[in-house]
């Protein structure tokens, strides 16, 4: 799994590698993979155009620094949210990486998901593997060129639409459109949606499976999640050994032959150029074209399917194969409690937010009354999408007295209001020299949004 | 252990853009940088653009340090020993 394939040549110096023609794959999976290419584009390409309550329903506005999901609104602050966001979205891989081996990457990679679409107008353009080949070995001329340049074209149109959408999740993208139709976009604007459809142009055009072979990390450390009973696709080698080439109609047994009649069509189609019968290589991505390519064979000469299937390492040495093992039970329980602490933590969000700076200058100071006065600056970052008027109140020593007007403050909708106060306590009624102070902040139309931080209080020093 | 140019290539460019792109975000979250050019005086800066010469910087920083990284892995020479022995310089 780890070991690089046989085919590689070790130690040669500066392989160039050879260009995959992918022969086109039908059926089951192949069908599943062109089902999950449009879903998820669809969801890429349309998602921001949804509004919700008057405003871009996915909306990453970088430069607000406000991130809009329906009808929730992340500030920075929030980014605790986006990290578990992250685990989970590492634990849900582990798990189905482990139930499934490659599903991510045959299925869902953005990778996939362009080089498919890349490929699609490729063959429509340019014709089938064996038109492609023929077409590369052939001489520059007038229909090489307006071939060439016919794909290209098109690949960068898809290519900006892509960069296009991908600054819109950002950027409010229909104000975007409005500006990229009058030529005036911003240049930072510009810079991105240029250098994301070139990034798209490259690696769904270019790079394709070498993204998966080179760059990929999780390529390289998927094994490790891998077990026995992890689903894999593989070849049946039992079944289909020796292999070789036999008349229509001819009972191999009698040839003393295997059910692989070596067509080569599961190399064809494969995307990263590997041979699945030499055995589970990290450079699969698991995509199962192999699988189709070979059901489709099977079907023609009249064998059952499945000499290349998606089966795990124990039902191919006939072991009793297990779904339900520690490992899953573990990624489950893990991805569960996770999401479920997401869940509940966004739903018990309170979007209002009190920070008190003591101010530096004076630790504290007497006032003419006999009583210690100590002074604050208030950040309240009102996080709702409404306005509201809040309340303040000061909890500590007994008698302890804020000056400020603090019955009615008003915070608009995402505003950081900076409001400085003063508090004032008789020292006989400190606890220490220095003690705790809590600040109290609700709203007064919404009973349920209140915070409360604190902070410390300085007095003079007891005798 | 010999690799292709183009592994070579990616070796140095791709993990340094990875890292640079979680280190933008996570800088960015931190420190805003409207708030950081008003205290160095600056009046007018566009959030965008201090977020895309951030990712940059960042991405040329981890470069380097990505192509050290493959320097420092050239073999060097091995010192020739030479068996020490008695000089008479008299």
């Amino acid at each position: 799994m780890t070991a690089p394939n046989a085919s590689e040549p070790a130690g040669t110096f500066y392989v160039k590698p050879a260009k995959i023609y992918p022969r086109e794959a039908h059926g089951r999976f192949a069908r599943l993979r062109v089902f999950a290419v449009l879903a998820l584009l669809g969801l890429y390409y349309l998602t921001p155009w949804l509004d919700w309550g008057g405003r871009q329903a996915v909306l990453f506005d970088l430069p607000a620094r406000k991130f809009y999901i329906l009808g929730l609104a992340f500030w920075p602050q929030d980014f605790f949210f986006l990290a578990l966001l992250l685990i989970i979205a590492a634990f849900s891989l582990f798990f189905f990486t482990a139930l499934a081996g490659r599903l991510w990457c045959g299925y869902a990679c953005p990778q996939t998901v362009w080089t498919e679409t890349f490929m699609w107008i490729e063959r429509w353009v340019e014709g089938d593997r064996g038109a492609r080949m023929k077409l590369d070995k052939a001489p520059w001329d007038a229909r090489k060129l307006r071939l060439k340049a016919g794909k290209h074209a098109l690949w960068l149109l898809f290519a900006a639409w892509t960069g296009f959408t991908f600054v819109g999740f950002f950027t409010p993208i229909r104000e975007l459109g409005v500006r990229l139709a009058g030529f005036a976009l911003g240049p930072w604007e510009l810079f991105w949606i240029v250098f994301y459809s070139f990034a798209t142009w490259g690696n769904a055009g270019f790079m394709r499976e070498q993204v998966c072979l080179y760059m990929c990390p999780y390529a390289r450390f998927q094994s490790a999640m891998f077990d026995k009973n992890t689903l894999v696709i593989s070849y049946d080698a039992e079944r289909g050994e020796p292999r070789g080439s036999r008349k229509r109609g001819v009972d191999p047994r009698t040839r003393g032959l295997g059910d692989c009649i070596d067509c080569t069509l599961c190399v064809q189609v494969c995307p990263t150029g590997i041979d699945i019968r030499n055995g589970l290589q990290y450079q699969c991505i698991g995509c199962a074209a192999c699988v189709d390519a070979c059901d489709e064979v099977m079907d023609k000469i009249g064998s059952p399917r499945g000499l290349v299937r998606y089966t795990t390492e124990n039902a191919l040495l006939h072991h009793q194969p297990h779904v339900i093992r520690p490992r899953m039970l573990v990624y489950a329980a893990l991805l569960l409690a996770l999401t479920g602490g997401l869940v509940y933590a966004i739903s018990v969000r309170t979007p209002l937010q009190l920070d008190v700076i003591r101010d530096r200058n004076a630790l504290y100071r007497m006032t003419d009354d006999g009583l210690a006065e100590n002074v604050y600056t208030l950040k309240i970052l009102n996080m709702d999408e409404h306005p509201h008027r809040f309340a303040l109140a000061v909890h500590g020593a007994p008698g302890m007295r804020l000056d400020a007007a603090a019955d009615a403050i008003a915070v608009a909708a995402g505003e950081v209001l900076t409001l400085p106060v003063r508090v004032s306590a008789d020292p006989q009624d400190l606890p220490a020299a220095s003690s705790d102070i809590r600040f109290e902040l609700r709203a007064l139309d919404t009973p349920d949004l209140r915070t409360a931080t604190t902070g410390r209080f300085l007095g003079p020093a007891r005798r | 252990m010999t690799i292709s140019k183009v592994q070579h290539a990616v070796s140095v460019l791709w993990p340094s853009f990875l890292l640079a792109s979680a280190a933008t975000v996570v800088l960015f979250t931190v420190f805003d940088p409207q708030a950081i050019a008003a205290c160095m005086g600056i009046e007018h800066l566009e959030r965008t653009a201090a977020y895309t010469v951030g990712f940059f910087v960042l991405w040329t920083m981890n470069l380097a340090s990505s192509m050290l990284t493959l320097y420092f892995q050239r073999p060097v020479h091995v010192p020739v020993i030479v068996e020490p022995r008695d000089l008479d310089l008299d």
